[in-house]
Formats: structure tokens, sequence, C-alpha cells
């Protein structure tokens, strides 16, 4: 029999989960029959007697200075509605081990299971159809989670080990092919086709776990098919995009700076002092779109693990997000079927990132979040993680025959299969049903302390190579690791979460918070000392061998016998046609002047792509580690964003490490050249305004296409190109990247493709932190410059236009080669000590940089719009590679940038309020106040904060 | 002498690096150790002067923030720990540290077992990470000797941090001056307000002491504050002595003469 305990807040005192769930029901859904909320945890054990229950009530579960509980009995007895949501059986529940635990310490015996569960006490007089609407848009996800109707008899799951199919596929037609592809392995008929001809001259049929890891390993989302292919657009055959932009790093890397591209985890680039700095950015696109909380908490675990499964091993030292949504209030008619509402997604997403990163202890500071409608089919989920290694354990480690294949860290289950075979698929009415098992809660703890124990393993020397259990599973991680060798690996022995597991389950189980390591056999007693002393679980799985194949056992039988070279060379390159249309043949829209100035701001400062994030940013941990020098909200209020992270990895050293992306998925839509470089070059502005070195910057891609077909290909192609015309002109170098080409959403009878979006990360270093500025003013009666080369009139995807309901035509068009210029000379002024603040500009234009500088200094400014020029273009122009600099009254700007297109503005003033002249005539003035509560409105509804 | 500092880490542990750095840059020798390694005796508390449990989720922050490590530290060191404060060891909990320190029953009394106050979930039911203006209270706490009246800055984040108990408790630990660090607005006064008070804590508490002064807990961070880089407005700031050194100085200081 089970024991129940119920534990909940003293009536008397503030429940603030309860009220917080109030208050998205009443802002949310706009529900306002329910007065209040109480919430009770439901803490159910398995094996020992009530009074060992009421022990650890009292020991462990409820603190009576502010709860009380009750066993076997209900806690709350006069709520309208009471119910209860637990996870569903199969899916981890992270507090379960640390009930364990705690039970074991205090000398509880017999406890076999453990589980938990909320309970949600409603008051005030709420209908069936409201209460089935709270529950299934904010208290279940169904997808993992389920409303518990009636006690459960057991904890415990179990079930016979499943057992290994033969796949007659020799004997299939194309139909039957195709169908075995169809919700499971996600191949094409030409790739089906070359597996049944494989098995055909082996003159035997496949098992269940080599079709299966053949489609993992030949899934878009491990081999990137379309990136290695061999490309026609309108007629002329180009390289592949991999190629291109390969090429453009081995051009313009510097050997003394890039240390690692493209062949390991995550790049790595030289710091000082024998230290070196690595970076990682991925999607997690598919999975947070049907489970939001549980995507973007893995999304971060697995980044994270990419960067500890760099070199033999690197310490994650930052982490970065960067979502795209529609915006939240979208109504929710507008949602295809099948998708969730983005007000939901974008708390969820937030809160799977606070909840790993926080956990994990890796400071988040860097990010941000844009809108665009169509996004309602698919969010874009990009996280990026960043490591810090010594240089001369930065390589990509191989295996030598007769390693170990250790697999440490968490257990496996039946989480996440189909993990990458899925991701590589278009996202359909019919996803969230059928691809549940796709995805997972995280247990950042499991991976914390699997990453303290593998840098003590690491600074032994006792790790020759290691990977990430991403993706694939062992198939994938072993697969890969063992390529040039082979590898034997016995699926028996990797511990289960529990049993019933078929042996290609746990091949392709893609549980979270797993490594696999490469260990030479000598190190292998003092690898797993450190392991026991971390509390993680590492165990041989098997061996790396000289045989260039791929086998697996479970038990006796053999299950996979694949050679490496059929693994991984067996499918062709793909030849790809296209032909490029323009996607946006609109003109620009005529747009009078605006009749109301302080409305224009207000509304251009509100806009979802340039109104304050700080909401967002203040539940993510960005000072963890002690090496934050640069915060993302600074100034006086900190309420003044800045354009980058500047972070001193080394405490006590005064060496920085500055990460700043870019990306504006509009752009895209009309140009994707254009849009690509204003990614690119808003990436790099983002760093050198707060004081990187152009010249020692790496950059990563990620491309978060649709489907690549017809004009989509040709669009990313050009956005190939951008990345690599970027790459040479400014001599930056790409070391890692990223492509997620399944970004069309299949309804019945609805196609939406989920705007193109490419986002540039960069980082690189500075010698001395104190050479970096922020963006916040520092004094009245400062001089105000803008420096960069812009046409005002390209306002072709502003958020300007936007306000009109306009895309326009005409975006910014970005001249390298003055950029580049640009970025010297500013970077010299600020090294130079001569720059008091700097703000890149990008959507909003100048004025919301101007804005936010103002925000964050509580100082006003005075600027003059030359006589000739638009002034609504003026202000509101998002050219990237464009600045507002703060300069000491008597600074020459004309010296400082010489040469280069530069206007002195203004000054700034200690009045709060922002005055802007036209030809010495007054146009406009507003208080900041206004502006400053235009700007933090937005997110504060999202939020509640 | 650099006297001996025990930083404890265990699962999920997250802020023990900086906060060995702190007391490294203060003249102190910190060691970080795993709860295992006590536990199994390869490490002894009485090769040490300071215990420090750091910032963190130690096990996930399961059940309760900081509770299973409590539960752990109670089920198997007591006695250690017990002849460790009698000796005259100094304890510092560090936001998930204080939030053990309470769970434990070190704070605020000193007694290992009863549990008198405990620090809830914030007002706000979020976690929050914000610079936060404290008031150093006149008390008995060494890590705060000389420092009374300061007003001093430091970062908060955390989730659980709303500082709570009765009615009778919280007169005693008024009355005995336990109180160390309180929220407080720009003016300097304790507050009750969002967010310069960042969780509703009772009395605007951030931090306190026991009666002895040589354990103490808080929940802001003043190991983020000790280099010159970390102000989030250094760059605004004319003044260059970080302020959060002195609690890892006068640490080092107390642990030399005991």
């Amino acid at each position: 029999m089970l024991q129940e305990v119920r534990v909940g807040f003293l009536p008397e005192l503030k429940d603030s989960r309860g009220e917080e769930i109030l208050y998205e029901i009443r802002h949310a859904l706009g529900i306002r029959s329910v007065n209040r909320i109480r919430t009770v945890k439901v803490y159910r054990f398995e094996g020992i007697s009530a009074e060992a229950a009421r022990f650890l009530a009292e020991r462990l579960l409820c603190e009576d200075v502010f709860q009380e509980y009750r066993l076997n009995a209900p806690l709350v007895t006069d709520a309208d509605r009471l119910v209860e949501v637990a996870y569903r059986p199969g899916v981890m529940n992270p507090e379960a081990g640390s009930l364990l635990k705690a039970a074991a310490d205090l000398g509880i015996a017999g406890l076999r299971a453990a589980d938990s569960s909320m309970e949600y006490a409603f008051y005030g007089g709420l209908g069936d159809e409201e209460l089935e609407l709270i529950l299934r848009r904010l208290l279940v996800n169904e997808t993992i989670q389920h409303v518990v109707t009636e006690k459960p008899k057991t904890l415990l799951l179990g079930g016979e080990p499943g057992r290994t199919e033969i796949i007659p596929i020799r004997e299939m037609t194309d139909e039957e092919l195709l169908g075995l592809s169809r919700d499971r392995l996600f191949l094409n008929l030409e790739e089906m086709r070359l597996i049944q001809q494989h098995f055909r001259e082996l003159g035997r049929d496949p098992t269940d776990a080599e079709v299966e890891v053949l489609a993992q390993t030949w899934s878009e989302h491990c081999v990137h098919k379309t990136f290695k292919a061999r490309i026609i657009v309108d007629g002329v055959e180009k390289k592949p995009f991999l190629t291109r932009l390969r090429e453009a790093t081995a051009r313009v890397a510097r050997k003394d700076l890039v240390l690692s591209a493209f062949v390991d985890n995550s790049g790595v680039m030289a710091f000082y002092e024998g230290w070196a700095l690595c970076g990682k950015v991925e999607t997690h696109n598919a999975p947070s779109a049907i489970e939001p909380y549980g995507g973007a908490a893995t999304g971060s675990g697995g980044v994270f693990r990419d960067i500890m499964g760099t070199g033999q091993g690197a310490k994650v030292i930052a982490s970065t997000d960067i979502f795209c949504f529609a915006p939240p209030d979208t109504p929710a008619a507008a949602v295809p079927p099948g998708c969730l509402h983005p007000h939901y997604l974008l708390r969820r997403v937030v809160a799977g990132v606070r909840d790993y990163g926080n956990r994990m202890g890796i400071p988040t500071n860097n990010g941000s979040v844009h809108f665009h409608p169509d996004f309602r089919a698919k969010p874009t989920v990009i996280v990026g993680a960043y490591g810090l290694i010594p240089a001369a354990q930065a390589q990509k480690g191989w295996p030598v025959p007769g390693d170990a294949v250790v697999v440490v860290g968490g257990r496996t289950g039946r989480d996440g299969i189909h993990g990458a075979t899925f991701s590589s698929a278009a996202m359909t009415d019919r996803t969230q049903s059928v691809n549940a098992q796709a995805v997972q809660i995280g247990h950042p703890i499991e991976e914390k302390r699997m990453a303290d124990a593998l840098l003590v393993a690491r600074d032994e020397g006792l790790i020759r190579a290691i990977t990430d259990c991403g993706a694939g599973g062992f198939a994938s991680a072993v697969g890969e690791m063992g390529a040039e060798t082979g590898a034997r690996i016995y699926l028996d022995r990797a511990p289960v979460k529990y049993s019933g597991l078929a042996p290609w389950e746990i091949l392709l189980s893609e549980s979270q918070e797993r490594m696999v390591a490469a260990v030479a056999p000598e190190n292998l007693p003092r690898f797993f000392e450190i392991c026991r002393e971390h509390n993680v679980e590492a165990t041989v799985l098997g061996e790396f061998t000289a045989t260039g194949r791929f086998e697996a056992y479970y038990g006796d039988e053999k299950v996979l016998d694949l050679t490496m070279d059929f693994l991984h060379h067996g499918l062709p390159q793909r030849l790809l046609t296209c032909s490029y249309r323009d996607p946006a043949p609109q003109e620009d829209p005529d747009v009078p002047l605006p009749q109301d100035w302080e409305e224009t701001c207000c509304r251009v400062l509100a806009h979802l792509n340039v109104c304050s994030k700080e909401p967002i940013v203040r539940v993510y941990d960005h000072g963890v580690q002690g090496t934050n020098a640069l915060p993302p909200y600074g100034g006086v209020r900190g309420d003044g964003p800045n354009d980058a992270v500047v972070l001193t990895p080394l405490l006590g050293k005064p060496y920085g490490m500055i990460i700043a992306h870019g990306l504006n998925p509009v752009l895209n839509r009309i140009d994707p050249y254009w849009g690509g470089l204003w990614a690119a070059t808003e990436a790099v502005a983002n760093a050198v305004a707060v004081g990187a070195n152009p010249e020692e910057l790496v950059l990563i891609d990620n491309f978060i296409w649709p489907v690549p077909e017809g004009e989509f290909l040709a669009q990313l192609d050009r956005a190939v190109d951008a990345c690599v015309d970027f790459s040479v002109a400014l001599g930056l170098p790409f070391i890692s990247g990223k492509d997620s080409l399944s970004s069309t959403y299949r309804g019945r009878g609805t196609v939406i493709h989920i705007p193109p979006v490419l986002c540039v990360s960069v980082f690189g270093r500075v010698p001395d932190v104190g050479k970096t500025v922020s963006a916040d003013l520092k004094e009245p009666g400062s001089l105000l410059v803008l420096v960069g080369e812009r046409r005002e009139e390209e306002m072709g995807g502003s958020v300007y236009y936007d306000l009109h309901g306009a895309l326009g035509k005409n975006i910014p068009r970005i001249n390298l080669a003055r950029l580049r210029e640009t970025l010297g000379a500013l970077h010299r002024a600020i090294g130079a000590g001569m720059v008091r603040a700097c703000h890149d500009i990008s959507e909003g234009g100048l004025l919301a940089a101007l804005a936010e500088m103002c925000f964050g200094g509580e100082l006003g400014a005075a600027i003059e719009i030359p006589a000739a020029l638009r002034p609504d273009f003026f202000l509101f122009n998002e050219t990237a590679g464009c600045f507002v600099v703060e300069l000491e009254p008597e600074a020459d700007p004309a010296l400082l940038f010489a040469g280069l297109p530069c206007r002195v503005l203004g000054r700034t003033l200690a009045a709060p309020e922002l005055r802007v002249l036209q030809s010495g005539r007054p146009l406009f003035a507003v208080p900041l106040e206004r502006l400053r509560a235009a700007y933090c409105r937005p997110m504060k509804e999202v939020f509640g904060a | 002498m650099r006297p001996p500092v025990m930083v404890l880490r265990t699962d999920g542990t997250n802020c023990d690096v900086e906060t060995a750095y702190a007391f490294e840059a203060a003249g102190g020798a910190p060691r970080l150790v795993h709860v295992n390694q006590l536990r199994a005796g390869r490490e002894k508390l009485t090769d040490y002067r300071v215990l420090v449990i750091p910032g963190g989720f130690s096990y996930g922050d399961d059940v309760h923030s900081g509770k299973i490590l409590a539960v752990e530290l109670t089920s198997f060191l007591r006695e250690e720990i017990e002849s460790f404060v009698a000796a005259g060891g100094l304890v510092l909990g560090i936001c998930n540290g204080f939030q053990v320190l309470v769970r434990t029953g070190l704070l605020p009394f000193g007694e290992v077992g009863p549990i008198r106050a405990t620090l809830m979930v914030n007002d706000s039911a979020r976690f929050e990470c914000r610079w936060v203006r404290l008031r150093v209270e006149e008390s008995p706490c060494v890590f705060t000797r000389g420092a009374a009246g300061r007003v001093v800055t430091f970062q908060a984040a955390h989730g659980e941090g709303k500082f709570f108990t009765d009615p009778a408790t919280l007169n005693k630990i008024e009355r005995q001056g336990l109180v160390v660090f309180r929220y407080v607005d720009a003016a300097g006064r304790p507050t009750q307000q969002y967010p310069d008070n960042p969780n509703g804590s009772l009395g605007a508490i951030a931090g306190i002491t026991d009666p002895t002064g040589r354990i103490m807990g808080l929940m802001p961070h003043p190991e983020r504050n000790i280099l010159p880089h970390h102000h989030p407005n250094w760059r605004r700031l004319r003044s260059s002595y970080p302020d959060g050194r002195f609690v890892f100085e006068n640490a080092v200081a107390a642990a030399r003469k005991s």
C-alpha cells in the first residue's frame, strides 16, 4: 500500500504559487470566477509503514513554522474544486531521487519508490469548461503530465524486456518502405532503398536496432544532408554550403587564435595564460514546440554537454538564450491545431531555461526575444553555451582500440526516443500526439554533479575522448567516437530507469544527462572512484575495437552489426536544385510623417521587438560564478540594457570574454542576403559596442529555415553566401554552426513557413575588462555622436514600417569594408578611454538606442536632425553597425573617427527628457518617464513583474 | 597564517569556486570539500577554522531549498558540527547555505535540531537575480565587525529567500540583536517594498547570526562583489573598495584569532 503525505502552507499565510497561478488565470485566460488558489504538495511512498511516513512528514516534508500536513487524508476539504496533477508513469520525476536519499539518511528502511505531485484547490464558482481550460492551458502538459483521478496502486514500473525484431526489408515494396519510414524513421524513399539494397547484398534482413541506428545517423539533424549537398542554383553549380563556410574559415582564421573549428562539439579559440574559450549554439525548436518547459530545459542541458564534451572536457561558464515567438496576445483561434499558444510557450520556455541554467550554476547573461505572427506554428528556441578549457586539452580526442566505452551520468529510459529523426521533420497537426515521447524533463542536478566529476577526471588526465549522448543516444555517441576504429557495446549493461526497454530503445534513447567517455583500461579505477565520490553513476558499456564495425549485444544476442563505413559513408551526397525568386516583391510603403511624435516614440519603444526584456533576464542568474563584468541590464536603476556580456572567467585576472549575437527574421523575409549580413553585423557590432576587439572575435552560425525545398533552398543559399562574404570581408572565422531545416508547419489544409532565422553568435577576448564600456549615459553635457554608415531611407523590415502594417522593400545594405574600418576606429576610441558610453543601433533605430542610454543614465538628451533628412527615417532607421557614442564635452569626433561617417547628434542633459530639434527648431520633446513606461509595459504584462 | 576554510559542496552546489576565491583573496586557505569526503571521514571539520556552505541548489532544492543537505548534515555530522562550533569555529551560509543553516537549526539560536525560522518562496513566486541595498545592523556577528551602519550593495539571486518565523521568535531575534543585514530603500530605511526587499522577508531581514556571533547566514551574495569589476555600475562609481570584501576579511581575521 502507498502512504500519502499532503503538505500545504498554513491557511493564514500567503500562498505565493497559488497567487501566481491566479494571476495567470485572470490575465492570460481572462477567467474571473476563481478568487483563491491553494497549492498542496502530495508525496507518495511505497514499501514503508504509516508510522515511517509520519516520521518523514515531520522530519523532512513539512516545516511547522509555515506549513501543515495530513497523512493519508485530504489537506484541503473546503475548496470548490480539487485537482491533482502528476507526472505520467515513466516520466522521470527529478525529486524522487532526493526523497529516497533523504529517507535513507533519516534511517528509514524498506522504501522502494517515492513520488511527488501537486494538488490545486480552487475557490470560487468556476464551471467545468473553465476548469478544463485552466488545466489544459496552464497546469497540465499532457505530453508529460496527467490529472490524477484515482490513487495509484504502485509506483514501480515494470515489464519484460522488449525483444529485437527482424524487419523483412528485403521483400518490401516502395509503399511498404515509406510506411516504415513515416512517423518512425523520417527517411526518404531513396534512402530507404539504399538500406534495402545494403541488406540484400548482405543476404539478411536487418534488426529493428539496425534500421533505427541508420535512420538516426542519416537524419538531417545528425548528418546535415542539405549543408553537405551539391547544389545547383539557377542552373549554376555551387559548392556545398558547409564547404563554403569552412573554406572561408580556412582563409581568415588566425592560427594563434582559432584552436578548433567545426570538428568538435564546440569551436575553440585561444584565451590567455594557456587557457582557451569554446562556444556552441544549438536549437531546440521541435521539442520546445510540444513541451516548452522540458524542451527548453533539455535544450540548455544538451548544449552545456556539448561544452563539457569538447576536447577532454570544458567547464561551462556562460549560457545564452534567443527565442522567436508569435506575439503573446495572439488570438487563440489563430494558433494552428496541434500547436501551443505563444503566451504559454514564452513563459514556459523561459522557465525551462531558467531552471536548468540556474540549477547548473551557469550564468545566463546574453539573449533576446523576437516576435512575429508566423512563429505561431513553431517557435524558434536557440540556446548557446560557452566554456573554459586548458588549451592543451582543447583538441578533439579519439579513442584507441581497447579503450573502455564508459557511460557516465543519468540512467537510460524511454525518453526522447526518435528525437534526432523527429527534429528533422516538419511539424504537423499530428506532431503533438505522435511524437510525445521525443521530449522529457531535464535533471540539471544530475548534469551538475556529472560536470563536477568530469572536470576532476579531466584535470587528472583520465579522459581520452568524450562526447555528449545527445540526439541519437548511445547510437550516435558511440557510433561517432568509434567511427575510425570500431566499437562493441553490451546494451544489457546500461543502467536503466525501469525494466521493459527493448534493446533498440536502449541504443536510441535520448535520456538526458548522459555522456560517453573513452577511458584507457588502466585509468578506469581512478575514474570510477571520482564518479563515486560525486554520486555519479558510471558503467563500462563495452570497448572501442579495431574492427571497423559497430556491434551491439543484448546478453548473448547480437542486435547490431554494421560497418562504420556504411553507417557513416553509405549515404550518397545529395544533388539539390533550386532557383531564386524574390520573396518579397512589394515596394516601400508611402508613410506620412508622424502627427503625434510622443505617441509614435512610445509605440516604437513598446513594440515587442524593441521593448524591455528585463522581466525575463531577472529570472536568470547572471551573476553566479562571480565572473560578470557587464550585466545584461545596468545603470542607475538597473534597467538600461547593454549590448553584450563581458565576463572574467579567470577570477582575479583582468582578461575578458565578450559574448553577443544578432538576428532579424523579418529582414530575411525580404532579402536573405542583406538580412544575413545584417544579422552578422549586428552580432559583431554588439560585441564591439562594449569594447571587443574586432580582430579577435569568432563566429557561430545557426540557420533555422523552412524545409529547404525550391525557393527556400535558394534563399538559404543566399544567407550562406552572406555569412561567407561577411567572414571574408571582416576577417572573422565561423568556428561552429548548426542548421535545423524544418521550420515548416503542415496541418490539414494549412502550410505555414516560419520566418527564416539566421542567428549569428560571436565571442572573443580582451586583455583588460577595465577598457570596456556600458551603454548607460554617464554625465550631463557630454557630446553625443552617431558613428557608422547608413542610408536613412533604407527602412524595409523596420519596426517603424511595421507600425504602419508594412514590410517594405529596401532593407539596410551594409557596406562591409566601411564596417570594418568603423569597428576598428570605435575599438581604438574605447581602448583609449575616450568613450563614456556606447550603444549599438538595432530594432527601433537611433531613438530606441538613445532612449535606452538615457534610462540607464537617468539623464536626458537633446539632439538635432539635419534639415535635409526625413526626421522619422533619421530616428527609426535600423541599420546595424551604427552606434550612438557618448564622448567628453571637448572631444573631437572628427579626429577620433577620421574619414568615417560620423555626425554630432547633440548633448546629454541633466533633465530627464528627450528633446529633438530640426533646422534649429524644436520638433518634439518627451519626458523619459513616458518612454520608460511604454518600454517596460509589454513584458511586465506577460510576466506579471 | 592562512586559516583553513572548508567550502562544503555536494550535488547542485554552484557558488563554491567564487566563494573559495573570496576567502583566498582575503587571506584564507580555502579547500573545496565534498560532503561525501566528510561522511567517509577522509576530511575532518576539526582541521578547519571556518565552515562555509555556499550557494547553489543542493540536491535540486527538492522538498525545500537546502532541506536534503540539512537532513544529511544533522543525520551524519551533528556531533562533529556541534563540537566545531563549541571550539570556536566559524560557520557561514550564503544563499542556499543560509537555507541549510536555518533548516539544521544552527540559525538563529545555534541549536542543531529544532527549526525556528524558515526561508519561504519569494512573495513574487519567482527566482530573481537583482542587486539589492543592505544595511549592516549592530549585532554580535564577527563577520560584520566594525561595519555596523554601512549600506552595501550585493546581488540577490534566489527563489526562496523570504525570511519568516512566528512573532515570538522574531521578537527574540530582534531582542537579542541577531539581525545582521536588512534590505533598505534608496534612503537607507528598512523596507517591505518590492523590489528593494526582493522577497518579502519579515522585518526586511536578509541575514542573521546566532547569539555567539560566529554563525552567520544571508541570502544575498557577498562573494559576487569582491573584485573591482563586480559592481554592476563600476564604470559609474568612484569607489574602488568592493562592498563584499569585508565579510571575508573579517572572517579570516576572526579565524586567525580563535
